[in-house]
């Protein structure tokens, strides 16, 4: 796969699980050595000028791992202060800074393991601020927060985006990503399937309709009924407990309604609606294709 | 890079003091490895000898901090994923895996200093060291020694997912080879020259000669030197296996 990233810009990079999102980061930040392939940061070869790209790059990936738990937040800030090299004289003034963009200033002494997820993320943030890079590479930022923390955190990542800062981020969230970013790949079995504004992405799919089937006790056999409808172009499962959510992509003007709710007789459906499609159904309806 | 070294020995010894399971084991282990050597000696062991025992014993716990610290904490960054944050760091990694090691030789006077203590309160042995400048710099030496050897094995450590297992391999061969355990007169003779090769034998050997005075200053010169060879073999070591690390992605968990 091969993609460029333009100074200042937030590029999105997604894919499903396996697809080689984080791989692609990890070689971008010098943590893995590629097999095959060249790769360039800010004009540095990640192989052989590892220590060129680590000072000017900063790593920041989602869950709860990465921090030293047993020490205050304010002790692991410090430690990475100084190895990525911030000067000395910096160092107090940058680390209170960054307190500040997180949002964990006074909370600063306490131990990391007693902080939540959210606030785990954000010192993640201002970790990978320390030595203030001029590019960042964000590995599922929000994945495992609540809906406030997450929306707390996309707004820190604009904000990082608005100071001119060049993000590379990748996500499983559609909407985050309509929302941050200024491109998108999409990535599937280790290559770039579609490339573009998240709006050109969804161009793709405005000649289509989305019907989304609320539904009870679907089984696997009426699935794959739905799946070899005339007409049906993809179908996603979201499966809640005993409910699902079958969202159905077609041509614009398909007579699908009917045909849907007979196939799916032997369930118990709530709720029927049609909608316009979103990047979502667009990412849906690129890794769908064989 | 000082800053780095010195803010890594500090982080690497509060998060050994807070944790109250490393702590208890360091409390125990050096009152369980001097009451063994001075229950299988015996009383009627003269006092040098007694001394000289709690002397190897301080240098057996020095070597198994080092070599199951280090691969217990490179595991523990491993598993709370800072390891790849050191690795991915701008810093040469020596200088970040070496404070690692250092902390755990530092322990090892801790280690030291409880042994003799224990030694002399409970199975009345008198501290015999008739050179006390002398026995400083042989700690120090000893200390340098050991951890910087340690600092090899790490290398391997940061390829290693299992690397606690690794060093628990490490430990005992190094007591024997080093005469800790037997005596030399009943190793295999090909194991004297094996063990010149290795810290704790000077260590141990420099600790003996500084307390009995009997001419301490070659073996603390050899324990120095040793240092300093073990670090131009760890750089380059170092590179090499996190350049491994790099290319078999072993840097995280799973």
């Amino acid at each position: 796969m091969s993609f460029s990233v333009e100074p200042g810009e937030l590029f999105g990079l997604l894919g499903p699980n396996g697809a080689g999102k984080t791989t692609s980061i990890k070689i971008l930040t010098t943590l893995l050595l590629p097999t095959s392939g060249s790769v360039r940061v800010l004009g540095f070869d990640p192989v052989r000028q590892p220590n060129e790209v680590r000072s000017r790059v900063g790593y920041v990936f989602g869950g709860d791992r990465g921090l030293y738990d047993r020490l205050s937040a304010l002790d692991n800030l410090r430690y990475f202060a100084d190895v990525y090299r911030v000067p000395a004289r910096q160092k107090g003034k940058r680390i209170a800074e960054l307190l500040e963009l997180v949002g964990l200033t006074g909370r600063e002494r306490d131990r990391v393991e007693t902080y939540s997820r959210g606030m785990r993320q954000r010192l993640h943030i201002a970790r990978g601020l320390l030595h203030d890079p001029p590019v960042i590479f964000l590995d599922e930022p929000t994945i495992g927060l609540d809906p406030v923390g997450a929306r707390e955190l996309r707004e820190t990542v604009a904000a990082l985006r608005d100071s001119g800062k060049t993000i590379l981020l990748t996500t499983h969230y559609m909407f985050e990503a309509d929302e941050l970013c200024g491109r998108v790949a999409v990535i599937n079995k280790g290559r770039i399937v579609a490339e573009g504004t998240p709006k050109s992405l969804k161009a793709g799919v405005h000649d289509r309709t989305v019907i989304e089937v609320v539904a009870f006790n679907v089984s696997e056999a009426a699935l794959e009924s739905v799946r070899s409808l005339d007409g049906v172009d993809s179908l996603a499962v979201e499966a809640e407990d005993q409910m699902q959510v079958l969202s159905v992509q077609s041509a614009r003007g398909a007579a699908l309604i009917q045909p849907l709710l007979a196939t799916l007789s032997d369930a118990q459906v709530t709720s029927v609606t049609a909608r316009e499609p979103t990047l979502e159904d667009a990412y849906v309806q690129l890794v769908s294709e064989p | 890079m000082i800053r780095a070294f010195v803010s890594g020995l500090r982080v690497d010894l509060l998060q050994l003091i807070r944790s109250p399971f490393d702590m208890v084991g360091m409390l125990v282990w050096p009152l369980v490895f001097a009451s063994i050597a001075f229950l299988l000696l015996g009383h009627e062991t003269g006092e040098r000898t007694l001394f000289t025992a709690a002397l190897g014993a301080a240098v057996m716990i020095m070597w198994g901090w080092v070599i199951l610290g280090a691969g217990f904490a490179l595991d523990t960054q491993r598993e709370q994923g800072t390891l790849e944050l050191v690795v991915g760091a701008p810093t040469p990694l020596v200088v970040l895996i070496s404070p690692v090691m250092i902390a755990r030789a530092v322990f090892g006077v801790y280690g030291l200093v409880l042994t003799l203590l224990w030694g002399r309160l409970v199975f009345g042995i008198p501290f015999l060291i008739d050179d006390w400048a002398a026995f400083f710099f042989a700690a120090v030496g000893c200390i340098l020694a050991i951890g910087t050897l340690g600092l090899i094995a790490a290398s391997t450590f940061v390829l290693y997912r299992a690397a606690f297992y690794f060093g628990i391999s490490l430990q005992y061969p190094v007591y024997i080879a080093c005469g800790l355990i037997l005596p030399f007169s009943v190793l295999p003779g090909w194991l004297r020259p094996v063990s010149w090769l290795l810290a704790p034998t000077w260590g141990f050997r420099a600790l003996r000669e500084a307390a009995s005075a009997q001419a301490p200053w070659p073996d603390i010169g050899v324990c120095f030197g040793l240092s300093a060879v073990y670090i131009l073999i760890a750089i380059p070591c170092l590179a090499f296996f996190e350049h491994l690390a790099r290319d078999r992605a072993t840097l995280k968990l799973a």
